[in-house]
């Protein structure tokens, strides 16, 4: 049925395609912000036969976060102009009478995987991690780099000084612990408390912050090519080092040891990114920002359980999370020194 | 009655995993079958001690909260926010006691205990530093030190992923 529906869309979208069908709809596992299918259309036109590997990024009933369809989309097709390995974006539909919830729809990249397990423990993969390293840090350095003012990604909101990054990302999940718990949350509320008095230094620039940039949301193939960065919707302007920390969690360091995406030593990471950014690796500035990404993550699966509590969606997979804050809350102490 | 609840959640678990999940095609579907069979696993390790755990909880609660209302009153100077939290820790503490086991009740009361602890926490955190707030100190810590061990205890998928050496060390006494 989706099928056929998504059929009916490209075929209004593509208005001189000849005997367009849409075949090998699946929806791809994880990606809890949003439904994520992927599909092939094939087609004729001007005599040619087309064949084509789209993914559909369709709005949930119910998220871990409301997050900004547009936001993800707008910054994903500017990213890609400037050679940043993402996923060629094709059409964003906000109308939600084609698919029953608004959408967007890109281009598959095909012969890669997402899955941490696979890139830390299968051997193909393994003996792949260096480089994979090495582009995860270019990578992140290139955003980085980018001129978002060029880019037009001034509406995503620009701090009013590079001193305001730290505050404004703190209010921002402050107000999403306090719209969405279902009950106390001491360690959290402690927890900005904490933040609020240990507020890094100025952003030595205003970058367009990924803000999801982990093991876990790239695509990587045996050869060690990172060939597309996910999961866009939580991007905004603001501190470099907001980045570095988020991919230095503990959550996201997948194989339960101290490196970095279980890919890299701090230090090696740290080496990297400095040489090629020019930017200096603050060990307070990271500190800070570890702390509020551990309690961010912990705001996030605060959504979620209350999306799930409240009967907004069926996704077993928010109850698990929301099941799971206390290890963040230890985390969170931990780096708190407490 | 036999089988008892986590005897029962353990069939559900073992039906899961070996008639169900061979049968499931779709990448998507076996993903949502791993989620549920964590999910079991975590309701599996507290169903036994769910109800003791909160009471004992509460208890502990109780003590912090107490020796928290204590050091407010204690503070010299007058704040009428801190004034009013300690009343009202006193208030909390002194209504009767539910004597019901029901996790219902239990969890009820936690919450109501964990809300003052946060307020306490809160005006902890703020006085930091602050001269004049030195009684609290001790509080802030024994907070701490309860927040931290509610924080490690029970299964978390987290324990075989990124956290285990975390949680091998903690579990060892080592942190």
């Amino acid at each position: 049925m989706l099928e056929a529906k998504i059929e009916a869309y490209l075929k209004a979208k593509l208005p001189t395609a000849e005997e367009l069908a849409v075949a090998n709809l699946w929806r791809i596992p994880g990606g809890a912000s949003r439904e994520t299918w992927a599909f092939d259309a094939r087609w004729r036109e001007g005599g040619q036969e087309v064949v084509r590997g789209f993914v559909l990024r369709r709005d949930p009933d119910a998220s871990l976060l409301e997050t900004e369809r547009d936001v993800e989309f707008r910054v994903m097709d500017a990213v890609w102009s400037q050679g940043v390995p993402v996923p060629k974006m094709h059409w964003l539909e906000r109308d939600g009478a084609w698919l029953e919830r608004p959408f967007f729809i890109m281009d598959r990249v095909d012969g890669c995987e997402t899955n941490p397990q696979k890139l830390l423990f299968e051997p193909r993969f393994v003996q792949a991690h260096s480089r994979i390293a090495r582009q995860f840090v270019d990578i992140l350095a290139k955003i980085h780099g980018l001129d978002w003012g060029a880019l037009g990604l001034d509406f995503l909101g620009v701090p009013a000084s590079r001193k305001d990054c730290a505050e404004m990302e703190i209010a921002r999940w402050e107000d999403v612990v306090a719209r969405d718990s279902l009950e106390p949350q001491p360690v959290l509320r402690g927890a900005f408390r904490w933040l609020r008095r240990h507020l890094p230094p100025p952003a030595q620039r205003i970058v367009l912050v990924h803000a999801d940039y982990r093991t876990g949301n790239f695509l990587f193939n045996a050869e060690g090519e990172i060939k597309g960065v996910l999961d866009w919707e939580l991007t905004h302007l603001g501190d470099p080092m907001e980045d570095v920390a988020w991919a230095s969690i503990r959550p996201w360091r997948w194989a339960g040891d101290e490196r970095v995406g279980g890919l890299m030593q701090r230090q090696e990471f740290y080496r990297m990114y400095q040489e090629a950014t020019g930017l200096t690796v603050n060990d307070e500035a990271v500190r800070f920002w570890e702390v509020l990404g551990n309690v961010k993550l912990a705001a996030i699966f605060i959504t979620g359980a209350r999306s799930f509590c409240e009967g907004r969606t069926g996704s077993v997979m928010m109850a698990l999370l929301g099941r799971n804050i206390s290890r963040l809350e230890l985390e969170i102490m931990d780096l708190m020194e407490v | 009655m036999r089988p008892n609840a986590l005897e029962a959640i353990r069939g559900v678990q073992g039906a899961l995993m070996g008639v169900i999940a061979p049968e499931l095609q779709s990448l998507f579907v076996q993903d949502t079958g791993q989620t549920v069979q964590m999910l079991l696993e975590s309701l599996a390790n507290e169903w036994d001690t769910a109800a003791e755990t909160l009471h004992n909880d509460n208890r502990r609660l109780s003590g912090v909260l107490s020796a928290a209302a204590a050091a407010l009153r204690s503070l010299k100077g007058p704040d009428d926010a801190l004034s009013a939290l300690a009343e009202d820790i006193g208030a909390g503490l002194s209504a009767e006691p539910d004597e019901s086991l029901a996790i219902s009740k239990l969890r009820a009361r936690n919450v109501q205990l964990l809300a003052f602890l946060e307020r306490t926490l809160e005006a902890c955190e703020d006085g930091v530093g602050e001269r004049g707030f030195e009684p609290l100190a001790p509080v802030r810590q024994a907070i701490y030190n309860h927040l931290r061990e509610v924080a490690g205890r029970g299964w978390s998928f987290w324990d075989v992923m990124s956290f285990r050496e975390r949680m091998a060390r903690l579990r060892a006494g080592l942190v």
